[in-house]
């Protein structure tokens, strides 16, 4: 094949692209591993130690721990809505009906730090109306989070729901199939990518939030991401660079399970060669 | 169908609305509702409404540049983000290779990490006396001292950073649903690569990319993770001024008015662009 100006385009763009992601990453990683007294970050590292790691305070544990159980739940949640918001959509009396597509769009409209606020001073008027204290508590996160997960997994699920799979649907009814199982053995496996894929969206989008969880964190309930940006914002502790670091190690040993055992295909349609 | 699995459905929709209507429409209400009533002192909200909070922002020529900054800052972020994100989703949609699954796998670890983790490696780099700058400074023999923290461009590389995995993503997914031979047939009647992009690929492509840019700005609006930490103060948007109002000076019903411009700023944005090319936001993948 002959090297064309579009390939040099694409190759260099795409190259400029993976340098820009990972290095940050690769840097912060680098980082953690230097004996610095604890003022400032140095890279590349001088000492090497692990002493950072050996240091590492309980509370990033606990946060850690907090954002992989928030996003568990809103990205589950959120799937099970969407599915159910796709599925009454596509299939329901109602027929495909705009208007109730772009509700379920809607909050991608409100910035994320509009979210934070609002919900913070809904959590305030709950307090004061009911004496129910959902700041700083684990359902006010993943309420919070719900509302900015639904639309992608409404989108992602009803990405998947086409005129083919109807077709589909209807060649199996023709056979006499139960609507029962039509549903288990021809739209639950269509389904399948689309809610793989919605889940996997949610929970990258919930699990990095800072611009809503920084309002609703109080005390020592604080999500992961909102503890490493407080630390940055107001003092420097180079225990965040082995947490992150933990968290980009963590990332990749899951992706590459996620490869091995389902498929990354599942996640992102088409991936698989 | 038969009606009783066309009831089930019916249902599930019901309750997936009913649900999502309560999360989206009662707290959203009660902060409209805030946004009108007057502040009297730090966390002491009176009870007359009025549009004072609104007019004071309004004819207040700060919060103009506020939110000029805040726009200009996402637009150049976006536009920068989808000159990296297409290059990148073409090569990963179209070479067909084993290299590509492990690319996909790195760009999916990116995007699974938080941007401040990612932002903490950006500060590592490009403060004063990281490497970036001690190289070039070197480089030009000590005449080029740059300065590449808590100016407006580290904040627009900061939001680059916060949303090219997901604009490659969405392109990835758009790209792939254009069959490559439409393209080959475009080249095998003559016309140049730059001919068969603008007039074939580019097109087809459109809608997609606009939803993704859309997402983006979207995203961009409300962030303020690279604008705390990379602006270092230094550089205001809406979401730092909502964040002061609210930590600094407990100023709700203010908070609340200027979180509703910015809403409306979002809103406005994107019903222009779709009134540019409408559909733009047929179910695109993912949102």
């Amino acid at each position: 094949m002959r090297i064309s100006g579009k390939h040099i385009a694409i190759g260099a763009g795409a190259l400029f692209s993976y340098v820009f992601l990972l290095i940050p990453l690769a840097v912060v990683v680098g980082a953690s591993f230097d004996d610095g007294a604890g003022a400032y970050f140095r890279f590349p590292p001088e000492h090497l130690s692990l002493r950072w790691y050996r240091e590492l305070p309980a509370k990033y544990w606990h946060g850690l721990e907090l954002s992989c159980l928030i996003a568990l739940a809103a990205a589950a949640t959120s799937t099970l809505i969407g599915a159910l918001a796709a599925l009454g959509i596509a299939k329901g009396s109602l027929g495909r009906s705009a208007l109730l597509e772009t509700f379920f769009r809607l909050p991608l409209q409100v910035p994320f730090v509009v979210t934070g606020i609002v919900f913070l001073q809904f959590y305030y008027l709950l307090f004061d109306a009911w004496r129910v204290s959902l700041i700083g508590s684990y359902a006010g996160f993943v309420l919070a989070h719900l509302f900015f997960c639904i639309p992608y997994a409404a989108g992602a699920v009803g990405s998947v729901i086409t005129d083919d799979l109807r077709r589909i649907e209807n060649a199996g009814r023709i056979a006499g199939a139960t609507e029962w199982r039509v549903f288990r053995r021809l739209t639950l496996p269509a389904l399948k990518p689309g809610l793989f894929s919605g889940f996997f969206y949610a929970f990258i989008v919930s699990f990095g939030d800072v611009p809503v969880s920084v309002f609703l964190s109080t005390g020592g309930v604080v999500p992961l991401p909102v503890e490493i940006f407080q630390t940055l914002q107001f003092e420097f502790d180079p225990a965040v660079l082995s947490i992150s670091s933990v968290v980009v190690v963590l990332s990749a040993l899951f992706i590459v399970f996620v490869q091995r055992v389902v498929g990354l295909d599942l996640i992102l349609p088409g991936a698989r060669r | 169908m038969m009606p009783g699995a066309r009831r089930a459905y019916d249902s599930g929709l019901i309750a997936a609305f009913v649900g999502s209507a309560l999360l989206f429409l009662v707290p959203q209400f009660f902060f409209i509702r805030q946004s009108l009533l007057p502040n009297l002192a730090p966390g002491v909200v009176g009870d007359t409404l009025s549009l004072e909070n609104y007019r004071a922002i309004v004819t207040d020529a700060f919060y103009w540049g506020v939110f000029g900054r805040t726009i200009g800052l996402s637009v150049v972020s976006v536009a920068v983000g989808l000159l990296l994100a297409f290059p990148t989703a073409y090569l990963l949609a179209r070479i067909r290779s084993r290299v590509v699954r492990w690319l996909i796998v790195l760009l999916l670890i990116s995007s699974f990490v938080s941007v401040v983790v990612k932002v903490l490696g950006l500060t590592l780099l490009l403060g004063t006396d990281g490497p970036v700058v001690r190289a070039l400074h070197a480089l030009s023999f000590g005449l080029w001292d740059l300065r590449l923290v808590h100016n407006d461009a580290s904040v627009a590389i900061g939001l680059v950073q916060y949303t090219l995995p997901l604009l490659v993503m969405i392109l990835f997914g758009v790209i792939q649903n254009v069959p490559p031979s439409l393209e080959e047939a475009a080249l095998v009647h003559g016309a140049s690569d730059w001919r068969a992009f603008r007039r074939v690929l580019l097109p087809l492509l459109w809608p997609g990319a606009l939803a993704a840019a859309l997402i983006a700005f979207n995203m961009n609006m409300g962030a303020f993770t690279s604008a705390v930490l990379l602006g270092g103060g230094r550089v205001l948007t809406v979401p730092i001024m909502i964040q002061r109002k609210i930590i600094l000076e407990t100023d709700y019903p203010n908070a609340a008015a200027l979180s509703l411009l910015l809403t409306l700023a979002v809103v406005l944005v994107n019903l222009a662009a779709l009134k540019v090319r409408p559909g733009a936001f047929a179910a695109t993948h993912p949102g």
